[in-house]
């Protein structure tokens, strides 16, 4: 057995494992991403469609662990395992339909409310940007010292791609870096100004300011991550050095991520009272395709809470999305094309 | 806290709820003058409404005098100055609209005693500002 398969079967284990409480992880007044009294999740209908839910994924998992172990075929055993989860999501989605609660339709909003800033400031956000800028000026100034080949890729074992230094590949790196950057702190800044807020009041607001506090703290910290590997690539420091750097990265997102769960989605562990109207996340259930995507031409929002699963997710129906996947693609196209 | 209610399932329009929730700010002093309103973006997001439904409300509530519109500044409370006038039709409009909205709740089942104590707080609140 390879030393892939070795890391990648428990890997697709924790995958499932995740699957596995994810329906546990959402708002109290949403179930399998339908709007649901607070209690129904205790009842017995809401245990038996939780129950086959979680015997697919398990089923799903099980069977792609079996490819990859005994064919190897890592990419057929992702897909067995993703159309797994997804067939679950759908089926138990629409169970919980027929169970569907009319969300309060009152909308709350302390005009009090302080605006959220970005922590430490946009120049704490636009600092790795900056430093690639930077990096890029002092390349201009010192071709000579680049090394005549570098690293654009890297895996488990290390460097596993180069190219040839040359004007094209060198800035077009450091503008692809730079892009992933500039996306990771946009999208800090989105959070704060363009996703909706479910809790403007008590300590529903609270916890869900803490919430998304901790993405876009997440989101910078990532973008401070990404934008080493310019300096890795061109400096070449010694492979202890990126190992630290991986394993570092790991660590912050798996803390960041097990504190985003604790709290659950939108900080709403225990913030809505039994008997009460369900809240819900102020979007219609009808505007939710198969519980994963959000379609709301009305809604002036391009983030809003995920109903399943742990933080945002982009609304379809604002045009202003599109020009965001837009921008999304472009990074990876320019990489292709760039670094060829 | 100073708390906006709007309620999507009113027949009454969202911009109108918005204009009328933050008059009732204002007339009760829980907005005072240099208090700012959240930017027309901000109140739109959270309660899921267009842009120009919060802009339209808070264009309605600069025309009666009670905000300040700055391109940069975004919405402000300004003191306002009402002339204490006695004008027959404001105060005809009034005792008629007044009847209206009595009628209509009372035809919509809510108790008698229970719109007199409204009344009665209302007219309280008014003697005591």
């Amino acid at each position: 057995m390879s030393t892939e398969t070795m890391l990648f079967v428990p890997l697709l284990i924790l995958i499932g494992g995740l699957f596995h409480i994810m329906p546990g992880l959402t708002r109290p007044d949403l179930f399998f991403a339908v709007t649901v009294a607070p209690e129904f999740r205790r009842s017995s209908a809401a245990r038996r469609i939780l129950g086959r839910y979680r015997a697919i994924v398990w089923i799903a998992t099980l069977i792609a662990s079996g490819l990859a172990l005994a064919a190897g075929m890592a990419v057929a055993a992702v897909l067995l395992q993703a159309i797994g989860y997804l067939w679950g999501l759908v089926s138990a989605n629409r169970a919980v339909r027929a169970y569907a609660a009319a969300p309060s339709s009152v909308l709350e909003v302390d005009l009090a409310t302080p605006q959220e800033r970005l922590p430490g400031g946009l120049l704490v956000a636009a600092l790795p940007v900056l430093s690639l800028v930077a990096l890029g000026l002092w390349v201009g100034f010192h071709w000579d010292r680049l090394p005549r080949r570098f690293p654009v890729h890297w895996g488990i074992d290390g460097a596993d791609r180069w190219v040839n230094t040359t004007p094209a590949t060198v800035f077009g790196f450091l503008a692809v870096q730079a892009f992933v950057c500039l996306l990771l702190a946009g999208l800090a800044w989105g959070l704060l100004n363009w996703s909706r807020r479910i809790s403007t009041t008590g300590a529903g607001a609270a916890a869900e300011r803490h919430f998304r506090r901790r993405i876009v703290q997440l989101s910078i910290v990532c973008e401070y991550f990404l934008a080493c590997p310019a300096w890795f690539a061109l400096f070449q420091p010694a492979a202890a050095a990126m190992n630290a750097w991986g394993l570092a990265l790991a660590a912050a997102i798996v803390a960041f991520t097990v504190s985003l769960m604790r709290g659950g989605q939108g900080g709403s562990n225990a913030t809505v009272t039994a008997g009460t109207a369900p809240v819900g996340d102020h979007t219609p259930d009808a505007c939710w395709k198969w519980g994963l995507v959000y379609v709301n031409p009305a809604d002036p929002s391009i983030l809003v809470e995920k109903r399943f699963g742990i933080g945002y997710t982009l609304n379809f129906g604002n045009r202003w999305t599109w020009v965001v996947l837009a921008l999304l693609l472009v990074a990876p196209a320019a990489g292709l094309i760039l670094l060829r | 806290m100073i708390i906006l209610r709007v309620d999507l399932k009113s027949p009454a329009p969202v911009y109108r709820q918005i204009v009328d929730a933050v008059r009732i700010l204002l007339v009760n002093g829980d907005l005072s003058p240099g208090d700012a309103l959240p930017p027309v973006r901000r109140l739109a997001l959270d309660l899921g409404v267009h842009f120009n439904t919060v802009a339209e409300a808070y264009r309605t509530l600069e025309e009666e005098g009670w905000l300040e519109i700055g391109r940069r500044s975004g919405a402000r409370v300004v003191s306002r100055t009402v002339e204490n006038r006695c004008d027959p039709q404001t105060g005809e409009a009034f005792e008629r609209r007044l009847r209206e909205m009595v009628a209509e709740v009372q035809a919509r089942g809510l108790p008698r005693d229970r719109i007199a104590r409204e009344l009665r707080l209302l007219a309280k609140t008014l003697e005591r500002s």
